[in-house]
């Protein structure tokens, strides 16, 4: 029986993520055709339930959700002061209305599409809650290293940055360990839980970390402006200084042939200088691309109780 | 349940499907799309014995699943698999192969695939078995053999390299 | 009244249980003893194989009144008492508006009258709770106030505090204090650890606790005040309650929950609203410290922290829901169920900690069930079970992890002067 929803990863089994990342195979196979379309889920609602603004993951379930023909709403949700005091029961008499077979949430607290998942009969698909997982992006992510690496198994990813908060550094950890990879954190002490995984090296040193955990790829993270309003780390020149890839980092990056990875939007002269995005092993936008087909995948393969 | 095609019925079946492509193609390319599951198996061997003809043979296959209308009548979405349709479409009389023909809603959905790669001038069936009860429009113009069959029964195809031997069962309901 | 309770034993705070009958005549006890004899005209209650001990007291609990009725009122917070075995309680004081005057606590009172049982308040150290001016602390004596605390939030002014023990102690008042940094803290809604990690939200570190803790305990010696530490959530500042008391002579003492005992943060798991609660459930390893804690005498009381919220705010999301867990209804059952009927304490130790500590903390005199006493006192059935339905629970909310739970043990009789409060 298929999962109704795609809530994190947790979850998943490793079978699961090896059929998932299958499937988003001859989803990619689709976008050299003419038509790019399938009829697949045709009649099918989807609701895009986004709370918090996101316009990249957004288009991306956009396109995907209309390549398998379905019919896709965006539902416009007011500023987030509203969400703040909305509870999920209220969230899901105005979602019962609309009569979604799925619907795509991302929401500022964790937990919440989980909670909306369990009181209604579409499939629930987590675009990203909080700081607890964002499935979807670690989806596309392992496709993408996938490709580069078809046998993942005792891969090193090193992923850099605000692990503290990020969705993204849980969800693509756990894919990827599920998938046999190496995982390795790296980045300010106050942005690097002590806490997270008994299981994943931490590191606080950039050269101490590529030179003994010796990474095939380095995931960047995003920063946050608001991190500095708390703050966690003195400036962003400082970061980059000490986390960022800069030209002098990524000419050594280059020398190893290692990958760099990032999940969008960029802060150009933080987490990475400009030169990356020429390096011919910069993985961002073929991460982009992914991101379409890992989604068809998910949601071809959920099974909502709608009918 | 009764053998209804043993492993040298389906040796015919093939070679007759042969003999009627090679016949009505002439000199010109055959162009065969195989249709997953088993539709790739028949449209494999097909192409074997043309090309023991000296016909100049294409090959390619068709997963369908994104196109099937029975989606809300299954436990799990069927397991995808890559199209590999190698060369343009477009202008080719194209002849779909699939290993049996029912009620033809499979055809129905290979066409819809296959216009969903480009604008072929013709499209052509060809089955390795008719078992009849058809539900719509739909005729193959190459048969392999035909098969007396109940709306009910269930038949059974084997082929070698897809389930490990060459035989048509029938079981009667 | 005339009743002879055959067949019981007798739990005190000092041995095991002893076999032996109790005739309560006129809200006394009149006798008790091995095999007495049957009393003429005594209503005889068979209570063979249960156990007969003196009614709990909860030192902390939230009535939410005024001010938070559609939570739970006075009269429903006493009842639920009652249920769960017990015969007296101390509100705490953020209601709102906060019981932080003599009006205020006059107003408090004269609604716990209406109460089959005592329902004693504390009172507020600041204005309000706000932490800016110091309350009415003589009007509120004078109204019948013992115990001062902001509980809720620390006070977040050492010096004010400072002042207030220095100034508070010559009324004879003992201060209370919820110890919690706040900037430490948070967001406050669940321990930093693993669990908050894995569930994307900021967690509350020990450390919270531990620092705010450490500063009130240092006034306490320094002031000679007397100060009791609620809701001790971690091994350390267990330990250093113990120190201060132990080492240094400070008029300290220290209280444990009983979901502080059973629960961590793991029990959380996918975002469960009944397990949120301020201080936040930590660790099995501080669940194992805690529990030895209150074996060897590190803790002076058991109180509930009873915090009832109705079921449309804890149905909020995780973050968004209110802290706390409602604990009456459901404490003396919970803590035999896991505890005495599991062999990791005995009867002695709840009579203690639960009954006789609490009384004297509050300078009331210890119930007993001995002879001549005024009858406070409740029957236990070990061999019963309790089922935790809405129904069930008299409290308003029934916001507890044991709800529709079924547990071992049953409080069968509820008495306390010459009347009894329940029988089932």
């Amino acid at each position: 029986m298929a999962r109704k929803d795609f809530l994190d990863i947790v979850s998943l089994d490793r079978e699961e993520i090896i059929q998932l990342l299958d499937q988003a195979e001859p989803f990619k196979d689709l976008f050299t055709r003419s038509v790019k379309k399938v009829p697949a889920l045709k009649g099918k609602a989807v609701l895009m339930l986004f709370y918090e603004p996101s316009t990249r993951t957004l288009s991306s379930f956009e396109v995907a959700a209309k390549r398998l023909s379905a019919d896709v709403t965006t539902f416009d949700v007011p500023s987030s002061s509203v969400t703040k005091g909305e509870s999920v029961r209220d969230t899901i008499d105005t979602l019962q209305a609309m009569r979604a077979d799925y619907i795509v949430v991302r929401h500022g607290l964790s937990g919440q599409p989980a909670a909306i998942a369990r009181q209604t009969g579409a499939s629930v698909i987590n675009a990203g809650d909080g700081a607890h997982a964002h499935p979807t992006q670690a989806l596309l992510d392992a496709f993408t290293l996938r490709e580069k690496f078809p046998e993942m198994e005792g891969k090193r990813v090193l992923i850099t940055g605000d692990i503290l908060h990020s969705r993204v550094a849980r969800s693509t950890s756990t894919i990827l360990r599920k998938l046999g990879v190496k995982v390795a954190f790296l980045g300010p002490g106050s942005l690097v839980p002590k806490t997270a995984s008994p299981d994943i090296p931490r590191f606080t040193n950039y050269d101490q970390a590529i030179s003994e955990f010796g990474p095939d790829a380095v995931y960047l993270l995003r920063i946050q402006k608001e991190r500095m309003a708390a703050p966690f780390f003195p400036s962003d020149r400082e970061y980059h200084n000490l986390y960022g890839i800069t030209d002098e980092r990524l000419r050594q990056l280059a020398g190893e042939g290692t990958y760099i990875m990032h999940p969008g939007p960029i802060n150009r002269g933080v987490e990475l200088c400009d030169a990356v995005l020429d390096y011919d092993r910069c993985l961002i936008s073929q991460q982009v691309e992914n991101g379409i087909a890992a989604r068809m995948s998910v949601l071809y393969g959920l099974k909502p109780q709608t009918s | 349940m009764s053998i209804a095609l043993d492993q040298s019925a389906i040796s015919t079946a093939l070679s007759r499907l042969a003999d009627q492509l090679f016949l009505d193609a002439g000199t010109d390319t055959i162009d065969l799309v195989g249709i997953r599951r088993r539709g790739d198996e028949v449209s494999e061997r097909v192409a074997a014995l043309l090309k023991e003809k000296g016909a100049n043979v294409r090959l390619g296959v068709l997963d369908i699943s994104l196109y099937r209308d029975d989606f809300e009548h299954l436990h799990e979405n069927p397991l995808l698999q890559s199209s590999e349709i190698d060369f343009s479409i477009d202008g080719s009389r194209v002849i779909l192969v699939d290993d049996v023909i029912f009620t033809g809603r499979t055809i129905r959905a290979a066409l819809d695939a296959i216009f969903d790669y480009g604008r072929p001038a013709a499209v052509e069936l060809a089955v390795l078995i008719d078992r009849g009860h058809r539900e719509l429009p739909i005729e193959p113009r190459y048969v392999g053999a035909t098969l007396e069959t109940d709306r009910l029964d269930h038949v059974r195809v084997g082929l070698m390299k897809t389930d490990g031997e060459d035989v048509v069962e029938l079981t009667q309901k | 009244m005339n009743l002879f309770l055959k067949g019981g034993e007798v739990a005190s705070e000092n041995t095991a249980p002893v076999r032996a009958d109790v005739w309560i005549e006129n809200g006394r006890i009149k006798a008790v003893g091995a095999d007495l004899a049957e009393p003429e005209g005594a209503r005889v209650v068979d209570v063979s194989g249960k156990i007969v001990m003196p009614g709990m007291f909860d030192a902390h609990v939230h009535f939410r009144e005024p001010g938070g009725e559609q939570k739970e009122t006075i009269l429903d917070g006493s009842e639920a008492a009652i249920n769960g075995g017990i015969t007296g309680v101390v509100m705490m004081p953020n209601t709102s508006p906060s019981i932080d005057s003599a009006t205020v606590v006059k107003r408090v009172l004269d609604a716990a009258k209406e109460c089959r049982i005592p329902v004693l308040t504390s009172g507020c150290i600041t204005v309000g709770r706000e932490g800016h001016e110091m309350a009415g602390i003589d009007g509120m004596k004078k109204a019948g106030v013992l115990m001062l605390t902001d509980d809720g939030d620390a006070v977040p002014d050492a010096a004010l505090l400072k002042r207030a023990m220095e100034y508070g102690s010559e009324f004879g008042m003992f201060f209370a204090s919820h110890c919690e940094e706040p900037q430490l803290a948070g967001p406050r809604a669940l321990n930093e650890g693993a669990v908050s990690y894995r569930l994307g939200i900021e967690g509350t570190p020990a450390l919270a606790e531990e620092v705010s803790m450490s500063r009130d305990l240092a006034l306490a010696h320094a002031t000679g005040a007397t100060l009791h530490i609620q809701h001790v959530s971690t091994a350390i500042g267990m330990e250093q309650i113990k120190w201060w008391r132990d080492e240094r002579g400070a008029k300290v003492s220290g209280e444990v929950s009983p979901h502080h005992l059973m629960f961590t943060d793991e029990d959380i798991g996918d975002y469960d609203t009944h397990y949120k609660m301020n201080p936040p459930l930590r660790t099995a390893e501080d669940n194992i410290a805690l529990l030895e804690g209150l074996k060897n005498g590190a803790f002076r009381i058991i109180a509930t922290d009873h915090a009832p919220h109705t079921e449309f705010e804890k149905s909020r999301a995780f973050e968004d829901a209110p802290n706390g867990i409602s604990g009456l209804d459901t404490a003396l059952v919970s803590l035999f169920d896991r505890f005495i009927d599991k062999g990791e304490f005995g009867w002695d130790l709840i009579v203690k900690r639960y009954s006789a500590e609490p009384r004297r903390m509050m300078e009331l005199e210890a119930a007993e069930v001995a002879e001549g006493k005024s009858v406070d006192l409740i029957v236990f059935d070990p061999n019963g079970e309790t089922t935790f339905t809405k129904e069930f629970m008299k409290s308003k909310s029934s916001n507890t992890p044991f709800l529709n739970k079924t547990l071992k043990g049953s409080v069968d009789m509820v008495m306390l002067r010459d009347e009894v409060l329940l029988e089932r």
